[in-house]
C-alpha cells in the first residue's frame, strides 16, 4: 500500500508515555552522575571546602567577587578563547574538506583509516610527541627548516604556545571531525546530488548549495560539540607548558585544576567551573539558535 | 518495553561480577603498602622489604611506585578514598599542605617509645626540616640531595678547560668570574666561533655554555639558589618564617647577572629552552653545562653516548668567599588514613635505621641521610666509576642551606612563578620582584 | 542491491572532472603524509634504545635499534635488560590490563549506545510537549567542566563501595553520553520520517520502529558513534586511574602503561616503551575499524518509499 506524501504533519497525540521508558537510563545517567554532582559543585561555589579534611564553610558570592578580581580570569578568558578560535576554526575548515574529499573523491577505507589514526593515539602522548617534534633545539621540524636555511622557529614561545597547542589538536582531531560530518554526508540523499549534476555546476557550487544546506543540523551538532569541548582543553597543556610560559597557555581547565589541586581551594575552583559552565551553555544555546538546528533542511 | 527490561536485567547480571571486592587477607598477619616515585630505587627499596619481612614476619610490604606527577595524585587520591597508602616518600612541597590538611600521623610517642635519636642519628639540619610549626615531628629522614654542575667531558677537554679549573670556579655578580669565563669559552657558535673570542655571533649558537631550566620560579633550587646564597642571600628567616626578602638587591644582582647569559649568548633563551629536558640536551651536544641535583645522577651518567661524556663539577665559590648548595631531605610521612599505624611506624623506623639505608646505599641512586650510610654511597659511586665529590663537598664543608618550607606555598608560587618567568624571558625587569615580595607579604597580614 | 551494483552506483556518484580529481588526490596525499609522520616517528622512537635517543634527535632512523621498547611493554623484558637500555623496571601486567581494556571500552560502549539511542528517539521521533527542554537539560550536561564532577563522582563510587572495580569506572557513562544523544537525535531529525508514519499508521508500537525500523535505518551513524566512544573510552586515563588503579583486577591499559611516563620532574620518559605501549594499545582500535569499516560507508539512503 503506498503513502500519499502529506504536506502537513498530522498532528498526533502526545508521544509522552511512550517516551519515559525510552529516557529513563538515560536521564538516571543525567540526574545522579551529572545533575546532582553539579549541583553540589554549584553549592560548594558559595563556600570555603577542604576537600580532606571535610571543613564547608559558607562564604557567599566571596569566591566569585574574588574571581572577577583575579587577574587569571582576564587572562584565562583570553587564552582560552585565543584556542578555542585557532583550534575550531582550522579544525572544521580541514575536516570539512576531508569528509568531502572522502565522500566524493574516494571510497577507500584505507584513507579512512589513515585519517582517524590521530584520534586512536591517546592526546598526551600526541602532546609529549610534538612536544618534542616541535622542540627548538632537538625537534624534527625546526632541523628541517634550519637545513634549509630558514630561521628557526620557538613553537613553545610566549605567544605561539597556544597557537602551537590548538595546531596541536587540530591534528588529531581533524580526522575524528571529518568522520563526524561524514556520516552527516551518508545521510544526505543521492538524487539531490544526481539533480545538481543535471543541473550543470562545479564541485564548489555544489558544495556551497547543495551539500552546505543540507549538512546543517550534523555541522551544528559538530560545532557545538567541538566547541564546548575545545573550551576543556586540558590533558595537551598540562603535559607539555602547564600553563607557561609565564601565563600563556594559563586556560580555564588549567586553572581550575590548580585552585582545586595546586591551592586545596575547592570552593574557589567550583566557583571558576560554574562560570565556565554558565559560559559554554550561553554559548552552546547561542550556537543551536543560531544555526537552527532543531530542523532539518530536508522537507520530504 | 520488554526490551527495555530485559536489558537492564542483563546489565544488572553482566555488572555483578565486576564489582566483586577482593576478600580480606589472613587477620594475623597485616600488609602495608608504601609508595615511592623513583623506579631507580625501586630495587633498593624492595631489598628492605624483604629484610624487614624477615626481621618481621607477620608485616609485609607492598610497593607500589608511579611517575612524580601519578604519584602526587594518587596520595592525594587515596587520602579521599580511604584506600591510599599507608607509609608514602613524602616531599617538602607538600608537607606543610599534609600537616594542615591533617593527613599526615604525628610520630613523636613512636619516637619517644622506640627511643629513636631522631636529633643526632641523621646529617644535621635534616630532622628539623620536618618537624612541623605545631612541634610535632612527622618523619625520619631518609635521604638527602645537593646541587652540582653536570658538565660534558668532551666539551671541556676540547676547550682546553681541566677538571681542576671545572672544580674551582668563582663567581660574582658584577662580571661572572670564572664561572662565567668558562661558560663563555665553552659556548660555540654556527662558525665555530667561541663565546669569549672575537667575532661570536651571539644569535647564531649551536653549542650553548650553560642550560637555563626554566626560571625556577621562586625557589630556583638547581637554577640559581646556589648563586644567591653564595652571595650572601637568604629566602626567609628561617623555616616556616614568613619575612621574605624577594627584594632584597643580592637576588636582584644575582638574577640580573644570571638573565644577562641569555644576552650575551650563552644560555638559550626562555623561548628557545622550553621543551625537550636538559639531560637530553646535554646528551644531544646541545649544552656543555647544567646545573642540577643529586637524584639526577643516575640517569645522566646512563646517557653516556658517543658525543656525551659526564662529569660534576662543584657548584662555584661566590662574594661570601664560600661556596653553597640547596639542601632537600626526603622523609617517609604515614596516612592519616591508615588502619594500621603501629605496623606503619615499624616499617618507618626501619627505613630510617641504618640497615635499609645502607643497602639504599650500596644501589648508588641517592645519599641516605645516616652519614655511615652516606659515607658508604659516596663509596658505592665511586666503584661505579662516577666521582661524586661535587655534591658530598657541601656536607663536608657544611655549605648547605635549607629547602624553603612555607605555609602557602602554592599562593606564594602563584605570585611568585609568574614574574621570575617574565624576567628571564626578558618581558619584566628585576624590580618586578619587590612588587611581588609585597603581594607575599600581604598574604600572611 | 548486489555488491557490484552498490559499488557501480557508488563510483557514480564521485566527481567526474579532471581538474577536481587531481586536486583532490594532491590533497590527500598531503593529509595523509602530515597525518603519518608524527605516527612513523612513534614506531622509529619505540625501536630505539631509550638512553641513547638523544644521540642524534632527529635521525629519521631508530637510534640503536631494539625491540626493548616492545619487550618491557609485554612484561617479557628482565630488570637488567631495561635498566640496560636506560627504560623503566616497573612491571607492566599487560594481559590483564589489556582485558580490563577490552571489558570495559566493550562495555560502555554497548550500553552507553543503546541507551543513548534510546533518548535521542524519544527527542526527535517522538512528539511531546516539552521535548526541546529536556533535550537542552543535556545539552547543558555538555558544558559541565570534567574536573567539576571528578571529586563528586569519586566519592559517591566511593560510597557506594565500587573502588577499584571496572564497574566503578564505567557507571558514570555506561547510562547514557550527551554527545551520543545529541548525535543520534540531530541524525533521526533529517532522517525521512515518513517510514514511520507509515509504520505506526500500520498500527507497529514504538518499540518495534526503534529496533526493527529506526536502528536499522541509523546502522552506519551508530557504528560510526560506537567505533568514537570505543576509542574515548580505551583511550580514557585520569578517571580509570583515580578509581581503578589500585588494584590489578581494575587497572586499564592506558594506566598500566603510564608506568612509562618519566619518573622525576625532570626526567624524560622511557621514550621507547612508552611510545611503543602507545602502538600496541592502537591496535584493538585499528582492528575495530577494520571490521566495521565497511558498516562506516552504509547504505545510501533510500530515496524514496515505495
Amino acid at each position: 500500500m503506498s503513502v500519499q506524501m502529506v504536506t502537513k504533519r498530522k498532528k498526533r497525540k502526545s508521544d509522552f508515555l511512550v517516551a519515559v521508558p525510552f529516557m529513563i537510563p538515560a536521564l538516571v545517567g543525567l540526574v545522579v552522575f551529572v545533575l546532582i554532582p553539579g549541583i553540589r559543585g554549584v553549592i560548594l561555589s558559595f563556600s570555603e571546602y577542604n576537600v580532606f579534611t571535610g571543613e564547608v564553610k559558607f562564604n557567599g558570592f566571596a569566591n566569585y567577587i574574588r574571581m572577577f578580581q583575579d587577574v587569571h580570569f582576564a587572562n584565562s578568558f583570553m587564552v582560552t578563547m585565543e584556542y578555542v578560535l585557532i583550534n575550531i576554526g582550522f579544525q572544521t575548515v580541514i575536516a570539512l574538506f576531508i569528509a568531502v574529499l572522502l565522500h566524493r573523491f574516494t571510497k577507500s577505507h584505507v584513507v579512512k583509516g589513515i585519517v582517524l589514526l590521530p584520534y586512536l593515539i591517546s592526546n598526551v602522548i600526541v602532546a609529549m610527541i610534538w612536544y618534542w617534534l616541535l622542540d627548538y633545539n632537538l625537534g624534527f621540524v625546526n632541523a628541517i627548516i634550519d637545513s634549509l636555511g630558514m630561521q628557526k622557529i620557538t613553537f613553545f614561545s610566549e605567544q605561539l604556545a597556544m597557537p602551537t597547542i590548538a595546531m596541536i589538536n587540530v591534528w588529531r582531531h581533524m580526522g575524528y571531525t571529518a568522520l563526524l560530518i561524514f556520516a552527516g554526508l551518508q545521510a544526505i540523499p543521492k538524487d539531490v546530488y544526481e539533480a545538481a549534476a543535471i543541473d550543470g555546476g562545479s564541485e564548489w557550487r555544489i558544495f556551497r548549495s547543495v551539500t552546505l544546506p543540507l549538512l546543517r543540523p550534523v555541522l551544528a551538532f559538530v560545532l557545538v560539540i567541538t566547541v564546548v569541548g575545545s573550551f576543556q582543553i586540558f590533558d595537551t597543556i598540562a603535559v607539555t607548558t602547564k600553563g607557561g610560559p609565564v601565563i600563556a597557555t594559563d586556560v580555564y581547565s588549567i586553572w581550575i585544576s590548580r585552585e582545586a589541586w595546586g591551592n586545596n581551594d575547592f570552593g574557589y575552583a567550583s566557583a571558576i567551573s560554574v562560570f565556565l559552565m554558565i559560559l559554554l551553555s550561553v554559548i552552546a544555546f547561542a550556537q543551536t539558535k543560531l544555526l537552527s538546528a532543531n530542523q532539518s533542511d530536508l522537507d520530504r | 518495553m520488554k526490551t527495555f527490561k530485559t536489558i537492564a536485567a542483563l546489565a544488572v547480571a553482566a555488572a555483578l561480577p565486576l564489582s566483586v571486592a577482593v576478600a580480606p587477607a589472613n587477620a594475623a598477619a597485616t600488609t602495608i603498602t608504601y609508595g615511592l616515585w623513583d623506579s631507580n630505587q625501586l630495587p633498593g627499596y624492595q631489598q628492605c622489604a624483604n629484610d624487614f619481612h624477615k626481621a618481621n614476619p607477620n608485616i609485609t610490604v607492598k610497593i607500589t611506585q608511579a611517575g612524580w606527577d601519578d604519584y602526587w595524585k594518587k596520595v592525594n587520591a587515596g587520602f579521599l578514598s580511604g584506600q591510599g597508602f599507608d607509609v608514602f616518600t613524602s616531599h617538602l612541597a607538600f608537607f606543610p599542605d599534609f600537616v594542615t590538611n591533617k593527613q599526615i600521623l604525628p610520630l613523636d610517642s613512636y619516637i619517644k617509645k622506640d627511643k629513636v635519636a631522631v636529633n643526632s642519628l641523621y646529617q644535621p639540619g635534616l630532622a628539623s626540616l620536618w618537624k612541623a610549626p605545631d612541634g610535632h615531628q612527622y618523619g625520619l629522614p631518609k635521604d638527602f640531595d645537593t646541587i652540582a654542575v653536570f658538565a660534558n667531558k668532551k666539551m671541556t677537554d676540547d676547550a682546553g678547560i681541566s677538571a681542576a679549573t671545572l672544580a674551582n670556579l668563582t663567581w660574582n655578580p658584577t662580571d661572572g668570574g670564572t664561572y662565567e669565563k668558562t661558560i663563555a669559552h665553552l659556548t660555540i657558535d654556527k662558525n665555530g666561533v667561541r663565546g669569549d673570542e672575537k667575532g661570536f655571533d651571539k644569535n647564531n649558537v649551536a653549542v650553548y655554555g650553560i642550560w637555563m631550566e626554566g626560571s625556577g620560579g621562586g625557589d630556583g633550587q638547581t637554577q640559581w639558589s646556589f648563586l644567591a646564597a653564595s652571595n650572601g642571600w637568604k629566602v626567609n628567616d628561617g623555616p616556616w618564617n614568613t619575612n621574605y626578602h624577594y627584594d632584597s638587591p643580592k637576588l636582584a644582582a644575582t638574577i640580573k647577572w644570571w638573565a644577562g647569559l641569555v644576552d650575551k649568548g650563552y644560555m638559550p633563551s626562555f623561548a628557545k629552552q622550553n621543551g625537550v629536558g636538559w639531560p637530553d640536551q646535554l646528551a644531544a651536544g646541545k649544552v656543555a653545562m647544567a646545573t642540577n641535583g643529586s637524584w639526577m645522577t643516575g640517569y645522566v651518567f646512563g646517557l653516556k653516548n658517543a658525543k656525551f661524556e659526564p662529569i660534576l663539577a662543584p657548584t662555584p665559590v661566590g662574594p661570601t668567599g664560600k661556596r653553597a648548595s640547596m639542601y632537600n631531605g626526603l622523609a617517609d610521612n604515614i596516612s592519616a588514613k591508615t588502619k594500621h599505624p603501629a605496623e606503619a611506624w615499624q616499617w618507618v623506623k626501619y627505613l630510617g635505621s641504618a640497615a635499609c639505608q645502607d643497602v639504599i646505599a650500596s644501589k648508588a641512586v641517592v645519599f641516605p641521610a645516616i652519614p655511615s650510610s652516606t659515607a658508604k654511597a659516596v663509596k658505592a659511586f665511586t666503584a661505579k666509576g662516577i666521582d661524586v665529590d661535587a655534591f658530598y663537598t657541601h656536607i663536608k664543608n657544611k655549605t648547605t642551606f635549607l629547602f624553603p618550607i612555607a605555609n602557602k606555598k602554592s599562593q606564594i608560587n602563584t605570585i611568585i612563578n609568574p614574574v621570575m618567568d617574565a624576567i628571564m624571558s626578558g618581558t619584566k625587569d628585576v624590580s618586578a620582584l619587590k612588587t611581588a615580595n609585597d603581594q607575599i607579604t600581604a598574604l600572611f597580614k | 542491491m548486489a555488491r557490484k551494483e552498490k559499488e557501480a552506483a557508488e563510483s557514480e556518484f564521485l566527481a567526474q572532472s579532471t581538474g577536481a580529481k587531481i586536486f583532490g588526490w594532491v590533497s590527500l596525499t598531503i593529509i595523509c603524509l602530515i597525518t603519518i609522520f608524527p605516527i612513523y616517528w612513534m614506531l622509529r622512537t619505540g625501536l630505539s634504545t631509550t638512553r641513547l635517543l638523544f644521540e642524534d634527535p632527529s635521525s629519521l632512523l631508530p637510534s640503536h635499534f631494539t625491540t626493548g621498547g616492545f619487550q618491557r611493554v609485554l612484561g617479557l623484558a628482565s630488570l637488567d635488560q631495561a635498566i640496560a637500555e636506560g627504560g623503566s623496571g616497573a612491571s607492566v601486567n599487560f594481559g590483564q590490563a589489556f582485558l580490563n581494556s577490552v571489558v570495559l571500552a566493550t562495555g560502555i560502549t554497548v550500553f552507553q549506545t543503546a541507551f543513548s539511542a534510546a533518548a535521542a528517539y524519544a527527542f526527535s521521533v517522538l512528539q511531546w510537549k516539552g521535548r526541546d527542554k529536556v533535550f537542552f537539560v543535556f545539552i547543558v550536561a555538555l558544558t559541565v567542566p570534567g574536573i567539576f564532577l571528578l571529586i563528586p563522582n569519586f566519592l559517591l563510587i566511593r560510597d557506594l563501595g565500587l573502588m577499584n572495580t571496572l564497574l566503578g569506572i564505567a557507571l558514570p557513562q555506561i547510562l547514557m553520553s550527551p554527545f551520543a544523544i545529541f548525535f543520534l537525535r540531530q541524525f533521526f531529525l533529517g532522517t525521512n520520517l515518513s517510514i514511520v508514519e507509515a509504520a505506526l499508521i500500520d498500527g507497529a508500537g514504538h518499540s518495534k520502529i526503534f529496533w526493527r525500523i529506526v536502528i536499522p535505518l541509523a546502522m552506519p551513524q551508530i557504528v560510526t558513534l560506537g567505533i568514537l566512544q570505543f576509542i574515548g573510552s580505551w583511550n580514557d586515563y585520569l578517571w580509570p586511574f583515580y578509581v581503578g588503579s589500585g588494584d590489578p583486577s581494575s587497572t586499564v591499559l592506558t594506566v598500566a602503561l603510564g608506568v612509562f611516563k618519566s619518573q622525576t620532574p625532570q626526567g624524560s620518559p622511557d621514550w621507547a616503551g612508552l611510545m611503543a605501549g602507545a602502538l600496541i594499545a592502537a591496535i584493538p582500535m585499528v582492528l575495530l575499524m577494520i571490521f566495521f569499516g565497511r558498516r562506516i560507508v552504509g547504505s545510501i539512503q533510500a530515496s524514496g518509499v515505495k
